[in-house]
C-alpha cells in the first residue's frame, strides 16, 4: 500500500514534469518548427547511440552531484545554490593540478589527485559561504549567489592568462583554453573495449556518493544532528550541538560535491578547461536538488531527466534549429511549480 | 587620467547604476513588508525584452517603457500568488521565476529578431537640464542624461516619504517586523504584502526597461547578467533603508564603469578582477563588514492566521 502523502509526493514532480514539456513541445509547434524533426533530434541527442547515452549518463553525474550537495546542506535548512561557482572552482583546481604536478604521480594517484584538489576548492568555496552564515548570520542564497558571480571571471581569467592556464601561444592555435591535461590524469574508462562509450569511473564516484548521502542523511547521528539544526537551530544549541560548524560543515561538503562534479568534467571528458565550461550545470544541479525534496534516490532520477533533457535539447538545437531556451522555459515551469505545490503536498500530508 | 575621461567615468557610473537604484529601490519597499523578491533578475529582463520588442515595433520608447513595467507587473502579481497566497519558498519562486524569464526572452528574440539581431531600437534622447549641464566636468556627466535617470532619482525620495511618512509605509514596515500584531491591528497582511511585490515589480520594470530603451538602445540575451541580485545585495549593504541603498547602488555602478575607465588608461589590470569587483564588494557588505542594518524580522517568512 502507498500512503496517500507519498503517493502526491510522486504524483506532483510527474505531473509537474509532464506539462511543463509538453508545454514546450507545444511552443515549438506554434513557433513554426516540425515537433517531428524536433523530437526526432531530441530523441538521437538523448539515446540514439552508445556515445549519446553515455553522454547524457556523464552529463546526469555532473547535476546529480551538485544535487546530492543542495540535499545535504538543504537538510541543516541551508539553501546552497552557488553549484555553478562551486563547479567552476573545482574544475579550475583540477586543470591546475593535472597540469602542474599531477601527470606524473604513480599509477592512480595522477587522476586521484587532481579530482582531491577540484573537491577542496569547492568545498573551500562552499565553506565560506558557511563561516559566513555561522559568524556573520549572512544569508546563504545571496551569498552562495556572490560567490559564484566571483567564481565565474576567475575561470575566465584563469584561461585569459598565460601566466595562469592559458596554454602557450602558437601561431596555429591561440584560444584562451587551458592545454590539454596529461593522458594519466584522464579518468579511467569504465568500459575500455568499447571505444565509443564515453562512460568512466565519475560514475562508479556517483553511485558511491548516492548511497553515502542516503546513508548519512537518514541513517546516521550526523544526520539527525544537520536536521535538528534545520529545525530549529536554538533548540538545537541549547542542546550541545555545535551548530556552527555544522553548518560550516555542511556547506563545505555541498561544495566539496560541486568541486568534485567540475573535476569530473574536466577530467572525465572535456580534457581541458574553457570559459563558461560550466555553462548552467550548477543552476541545472541545483534544480534536480530542488525536484528531489531531499531524497537521494530523487537526485538520481532529476538528475538522470535533466543530463537527457540538455543532451536532447542540444542536439534539438544543432540539427533542428529549434533553440535549447525552449528547454530552459520548461525547466522554469517546472521549479514554479513544485514550488508552488508544496504547501499543497504537506497540508496534505499532515492531515 | 584625463579631464575628459573622468567626464566619462562620471557619467557611465551614473548610467550604470540607475538599472540598480530602481530595481533595489522597489525591492526595498517589498523586502520591508517581509517578501524578497530573488525574481529581481528576471522580471527587470522581461522589461528590458518588452520594452525594447515594443519601441522597436512602434518606434516609441514611452510605449515600450509602459508595456515592459506591465509585463514587469504581470509577473510580479504571479510570484505574489505564489509567495504570499500559496505561501511557497520565496527563493524557489524567485529562481523559477529567473529561468523561466530568460528562456521565454532568449526564445522570443530569436523568434522575432532573429537575422535582425544587433539593430538598435529606438530609445529616450539625453535631456539637458538649462545652466547645470553646462557646468564644467560634471556638467555633461551628471545633467546630460536620460530623463528616466531624474526620474528614478526622484522615485527614491518618494519611496523613502511613502516608508517613514504614510501610513501605507507605517503598514509596509509593521507587516515586515510582526505580521500578526499588524494582523491584530487590523492591517491586511496579505494586501500589504501584494502592494509590495506589485511596487517591487513596476520599479524593476523602469529598471530592465532603462537597460534597454535608456541605455543601450538594444536587446542582447541574458542582458541582466545578474543586476537584479546585485540590485538585492545592494539593499542588504544598504541596511534596508532608501537613501543607503541609493549610495550602494552608486557605488556599484561606478566600480562596474572602472571597467571602461582602467583599459581607457591603459593600466595592466585584468579584466576579470574588474567583472568581480562589484561582488566582491558586495560580498563583504552582506557579510556586515561595512553595513550594519537590521533585516525586517519577518522577511521571506510566510504568514497565515492562526498558526
Amino acid at each position: 500500500m502507498v500512503s496517500a502523502e507519498s503517493w502526491l509526493k510522486i504524483a506532483v514532480p510527474v505531473v509537474a514534469v509532464v506539462a511543463a514539456l509538453v508545454l514546450g513541445l507545444l511552443i515549438i509547434a506554434v513557433s513554426g518548427s516540425s515537433v517531428v524533426e524536433a523530437m526526432a533530434a531530441f530523441w538521437d541527442g538523448m539515446a540514439g547511440s552508445v556515445y549519446n547515452v553515455g553522454a547524457s549518463i556523464n552529463r546526469a553525474i555532473s547535476l546529480g552531484f551538485i544535487g546530492l550537495g543542495f540535499i545535504f546542506a538543504n537538510r541543516a535548512n541551508l539553501t546552497n545554490v552557488g553549484g555553478e561557482g562551486q563547479l567552476a572552482v573545482g574544475g579550475m583546481f583540477a586543470t591546475a593540478m593535472a597540469l602542474h604536478g599531477a601527470g606524473s604521480l604513480p599509477m592512480g594517484l595522477a587522476f586521484v589527485v587532481p579530482l582531491l584538489a577540484g573537491a577542496a576548492a569547492g568545498a573551500l568555496w562552499g565553506g565560506l559561504a558557511g563561516i559566513l552564515k555561522a559568524r556573520r548570520n549572512t544569508n546563504e542564497v545571496i551569498s552562495t549567489l556572490l560567490l559564484t558571480f566571483i567564481a565565474l571571471p576567475l575561470v575566465y581569467w584563469s584561461v585569459e592568462s598565460v601566466n595562469l592556464l592559458r596554454k602557450p601561444m602558437t601561431e596555429v592555435s591561440s584560444l584562451p583554453e587551458s592545454a590539454e591535461i596529461p593522458d594519466p590524469t584522464k579518468l579511467p574508462m569504465l568500459v575500455p573495449s568499447d571505444p565509443t562509450s564515453p562512460l568512466h569511473i565519475g560514475l562508479v564516484l556517483f553511485v558511491i556518493a548516492v548511497v553515502a548521502t542516503w546513508l548519512v542523511l537518514t541513517r546516521s547521528a550526523l544526520g539527525l544532528r544537520l536536521r535538528a539544526v534545520g529545525l530549529n537551530e536554538l533548540a538545537s544549541r541549547r542542546a550541545g550541538i555545535g551548530t556552527g560548524r555544522l553548518i560550516v560543515a555542511s556547506m563545505a561538503v555541498a561544495g566539496g560535491l560541486g568541486g568534485l562534479a567540475g573535476a569530473i568534467m574536466i577530467q572525465g571528458q572535456a580534457f581541458y578547461l574553457t570559459n563558461n565550461f560550466s555553462s548552467g550545470y550548477g543552476f541545472d544541479g541545483l534544480v534536480v536538488g530542488l525536484l528531489a525534496r531531499g531524497s537521494a534516490v530523487g537526485v538520481v532520477l532529476g538528475a538522470l531527466l535533466f543530463g537527457f533533457l540538455r543532451s536532447g535539447s542540444i542536439a534539438m538545437e544543432i540539427t533542428a534549429q529549434v533553440p535549447s531556451a525552449v528547454v530552459l522555459i520548461s525547466q522554469g515551469l517546472i521549479v514554479i511549480a513544485l514550488a508552488g505545490s508544496a504547501m499543497l503536498v504537506e497540508r496534505k500530508a499532515a492531515r | 587620467m584625463s579631464e575628459e575621461q573622468l567626464a566619462v567615468f562620471i557619467g557611465s557610473g551614473l548610467r550604470l547604476a540607475m538599472p540598480l537604484v530602481l530595481a533595489a529601490t522597489g525591492e526595498l519597499l517589498s523586502q520591508r513588508a517581509g517578501v524578497l523578491n530573488l525574481s529581481l533578475d528576471g522580471l527587470m529582463l522581461t522589461a528590458a525584452f518588452a520594452a525594447a520588442t515594443v519601441s522597436w515595433a512602434t518606434g516609441n520608447p514611452l510605449v515600450g517603457l509602459l508595456v515592459g513595467v506591465l509585463a514587469s507587473l504581470v509577473l510580479a502579481y504571479l510570484q505574489a500568488v505564489l509567495s504570499v497566497t500559496l505561501r511557497a519558498n520565496q527563493l524557489v519562486v524567485g529562481i523559477g521565476f529567473n529561468i523561466l524569464a530568460l528562456g521565454a526572452t532568449t526564445f522570443l528574440y530569436r523568434e522575432i529578431f532573429g537575422a535582425l539581431s544587433r539593430d538598435t531600437i529606438p530609445g529616450f534622447g539625453k535631456v539637458h537640464i538649462p545652466l547645470l549641464s553646462e557646468l564644467p566636468l560634471v556638467g555633461p556627466a551628471l545633467f546630460q542624461q536620460t530623463a528616466l535617470t531624474y526620474v528614478g532619482l526622484i522615485l527614491v525620495v518618494v519611496t523613502w516619504w511613502l516608508l517613514a511618512r504614510t501610513s501605507f509605509g507605517l503598514s509596509v514596515r509593521a507587516v515586515g517586523e510582526d505580521p500578526r500584531a499588524a494582523d491584530q491591528a487590523g492591517i491586511s497582511v496579505t494586501r500589504t504584502r501584494y502592494l509590495g511585490v506589485l511596487y517591487a515589480g513596476a520599479f524593476a520594470g523602469l529598471g530592465g526597461a532603462f537597460m534597454s530603451v535608456a541605455d543601450s538602445n538594444t536587446f542582447t540575451e541574458g542582458m541582466t547578467r545578474g543586476a537584479g541580485y546585485l540590485a538585492i545585495t545592494a539593499v542588504i549593504f544598504g541596511g534596508w533603508s532608501p537613501f543607503k541603498t541609493l549610495a550602494a547602488c552608486l557605488l556599484f555602478g561606478f566600480a562596474t564603469a572602472l571597467q571602461f575607465l582602467v583599459p581607457a588608461m591603459k593600466l595592466d589590470v585584468p579584466v576579470a578582477l574588474l567583472l568581480m569587483l562589484p561582488y566582491v564588494l558586495a560580498l563583504f557588505a552582506v557579510a556586515g563588514f561595512v553595513s550594519t542594518g537590521r533585516q525586517p524580522a519577518a522577511l521571506t517568512l510566510p504568514f497565515m492566521r492562526g498558526t
